[in-house]
């Protein structure tokens, strides 16, 4: 193995000039956002939010219009937990030290997108719920995919929302054929502006922006690194 | 290079298997080992019995309604972690880019893949079957009559291998992190919303297995009680999910094939899966609600399937003995604690029966998905139980008395008191009548008077009346004290003889 070249050395990603470190971190940022895909996931919010659009032109029953928003904000959450993998593993946690911000940064930049998207979509549209209703759904189920991404790994975050979501469906289910369930925790089931159930989502969310930035997705066992 | 040595045993003597396997069953065998799915069965567990499980258990102990509703709960508790777990499993080869490293082995790239695919799907069989079988266990053990129902079962069962089927062969062909999420929400959003476009007994989308019946029947205690579950649209549901995940695995091997037979093979696999897929489908289309309440498929039917049940009614110990099919043993109390005073009332007075037997209700489909349920005797000792029954969502101990004070007690006084042979008592009813009617009936204070109001002057008093005060009167007797007053006035009340005055 020979060494490099000096004058051929790669280029820090972060300079020490000070007049060139917004362009630095806009590059380290965007190196963090091809990693884990995230183009891709906007453009899957993206689409997530056309479909909600394209379902509510729909004519729905009472149980598939207070649930199909909540599918779709489910995926969207999925879209945002799958994204927390990472496809470095140690080596990018032992030499990044920005990593926690960028974490954050990422998640909460989608999670804000997915809900901004969502809400775009429902303008205009009988969304059940509302604005309210979508942001705690959104958030709360981000919130247990990044929980889920620090304990699973990023690859399989997709099971939190996703198992939630059914459970928030069955919720909603209730509301119709008693006894109704009622527990805050179970959020989609309460009414748009109830406190109990917002206070839990963002208890939730806060929770998994907390633990995805401080410890980051679980490296995949056995290897597995997200594709 | 050095050979390569067999894992020794303990012993230092090389190990082999208990059971030697042929490679490909050595292959499912390593599979089984590593899916995913195994480690998905508690969520699914979880899933079940949240969602699934409590509601089934808390229905009444009837095979009827816990097949017929575990068949709708327990496929869709399902279809997430299963198409989950096999979109991951499907997409492990591109995941891992180890594509080109195994496609130089000795095993065609689809019998591996089907391998991979077998093995979740064995995880997810077993935790379909647990769930099954432990609601079945109970019911067994609670339910007051009849057997299980094992179509439904066979569903929920066969409704497995698609939703592995779909989720594996969109993993295996976008190996990407977001594939596994996305195709399991479209799956689950495909599978659970198909029903919505369904409209009346001639539907196609009868064909998704979480169907279990007619639409606005679903599982009803009237259904399947009287007459044998038909296995009819069970038939052609399984029939689309065998076509079905054939059509997806065929399909998945001709983008996997790398020869010519293999690749005819697996188109013929295609063509035999959409085929049989389709022809459930078109069956499903013909399908017609019979009148009790299953849906017949003409190509399908067994004709001898449709007989009546036998079976041995259990009657209640009141003067006029109540007696209910078996299923309903469970109602009996109910039934007996909301007509019993007027039973008490009328029990062998000239014109009462000597006996109410429960007969089974006659369903007829109606414009879309509306369906009329009428009863199928117009004799004066036959009865329907209202549906739905205590236990079921939206039924209550109280609405359950309060719909049976307005059928079976309302219909059991007015026959005593107007009939008789006077044709004209019953269509013009004198004051009196109504007053007696109306005190004998004992409504739950949750009907309300806008539900009586089509009664009112025809078989209950108008409210405010003469006849409404000279009711309330006659209310406050005793049952027994209303019986001795009518045995010795109702040849005169019939005749119109008796004035409100006269009343108790």
């Amino acid at each position: 193995m020979t060494a490099a070249p000096a004058g051929r050395a790669p280029r820090p990603v972060l300079s020490s000039r000070p007049d060139q470190a917004p362009r630095a971190i806009l590059r380290l940022a965007w190196l963090h956002a091809v990693s884990r895909r995230l183009p891709a996931a906007l453009a899957l919010l993206a689409a997530c939010a056309a479909g909600l659009r394209g379902t509510l032109y729909g004519h729905w029953d009472a149980y598939g219009a207070l649930q199909l928003p909540l599918i779709i904000e489910a995926a969207c959450a999925a879209v945002i937990a799958v994204t927390a993998g990472s496809p470095f593993g140690e080596p990018e946690r032992a030499t990044g030290r920005w990593l926690p911000f960028l974490r954050l940064g990422a998640a909460v930049a989608l999670t804000a997108l997915a809900a901004g998207l969502l809400a775009a979509a429902g303008a205009g549209m009988p969304l059940a719920g509302g604005f309210p209703d979508l942001l705690r759904n959104v958030a709360g189920l981000t919130g247990i995919g990044l929980l889920g991404a620090v304990l699973l790994g990023g690859p399989l975050a997709w099971t939190g929302p996703l198992a939630y979501a059914l459970a928030g469906v069955y919720a909603l289910y209730t509301d119709w054929h008693p006894p109704t369930l009622s527990t805050p925790w179970l959020w989609p089931g309460r009414p748009p502006h109830d406190v109990g159930g917002a206070l839990c989502a963002a208890l939730v969310f806060g929770a998994g922006l907390a633990a995805i930035t401080i410890r980051g997705a679980r490296d995949s066992a056995g290897g597995d690194p997200p594709a | 290079m050095t050979a390569a040595t067999a894992p020794a045993g303990t012993d230092g003597r090389p190990r082999a298997s208990a059971v030697p396997l042929p490679a490909a069953g050595r292959l499912l065998r390593l599979e089984l080992r590593h899916s995913v799915m195994l480690g998905l069965l508690p969520l699914v567990v979880a899933l079940f019995w949240y969602n699934g499980y409590r509601e089934v258990m808390a229905l009444p102990p009837m095979w009827n309604l816990r097949a017929m509703t575990l068949q709708n709960r327990l496929l869709l508790d399902l279809v997430i972690p299963a198409t989950g777990a096999a979109a991951w499993m499907g997409s492990r080869e591109g995941r891992r880019d180890m594509t080109d490293l195994l496609g130089v082995t000795a095993r065609p790239r689809w019998s591996r893949q089907l391998a991979t695919w077998a093995a979740t799907t064995a995880w997810a069989e077993i935790g379909c079957l647990a769930c099954i079988a432990v609601v079945y266990v109970m019911t067994a053990r609670q339910a007051s009559w009849g057997g299980p129902l094992w179509w439904p079962a066979v569903v929920s069962v066969a409704g497995v291998p698609p939703l592995t089927a779909i989720g594996f062969a969109a993993g295996a062909r976008f190996p990407g992190r977001f594939v596994t999420p996305l195709i399991t929400v479209a799956t689950f959003f495909g599978f659970a919303f198909s029903t919505q476009a369904a409209s009346g007994d001639h539907s196609y989308w009868q064909i998704s297995p979480l169907t279990s019946g007619a639409f606005d029947i679903g599982a009803a205690p009237g259904v399947a009680s009287f007459y044998r579950y038909l296995p009819d649209l069970s038939i052609a549901q399984v029939m689309f999910a065998i076509g079905l995940t054939a059509a997806v695995l065929g399909g998945l091997g001709l983008s996997a094939a790398n020869g010519p037979r293999l690749r005819w093979l697996t188109a013929l696999v295609t063509a035999v899966g959409l085929g049989a897929a389709g022809t459930a489908v078109t069956l499903a289309g013909t399908g017609r609600l019979d009148p009790h309440g299953m849906i017949v498929i003409p190509a399908l039917h067994d004709a001898a399937s449709g007989q009546p049940v036998r079976y041995t009614p259990r009657c209640s110990r009141t003067a006029i003995a109540v007696c209910v099919h078996p299923a309903y043993a469970g109602v009996l109390p109910a039934i007996t604690a909301a007509v019993g005073p007027e039973v008490t009332e009328v029990a062998g007075l000239p014109g009462a029966p000597a006996r109410l037997s429960q007969v089974p209700v006659a369903y007829q489909q109606g414009p879309g998905n509306s369906i009329s349920i009428s009863v199928a005797s117009r004799s004066q000792s036959a009865f329907a139980v209202p549906d739905p029954i205590p236990g079921q969502p939206g039924m209550t101990s109280a609405e359950f008395a309060a719909q049976l004070a307005q059928t079976l007690g309302l219909r059991l006084m007015s026959d005593v008191i107007l009939s008789g042979g006077d044709r004209a008592a019953e269509l013009n009813p004198s004051q009196a009548q109504l007053a007696v009617i109306g005190g004998s009936v004992r409504f739950p204070p949750s009907v309300e008077e806008r539900d009586l109001a089509p009664l009112f002057g025809h078989l209950l008093p108008v409210p405010g009346s003469p006849a409404a005060r000279a009711a309330r009167r006659f209310a406050v007797l005793t049952p027994a004290a209303r019986h001795d007053w009518l045995a010795h006035h109702l040849a005169a009340l019939r005749a119109g003889q008796i004035t409100l005055a006269e009343l108790p």
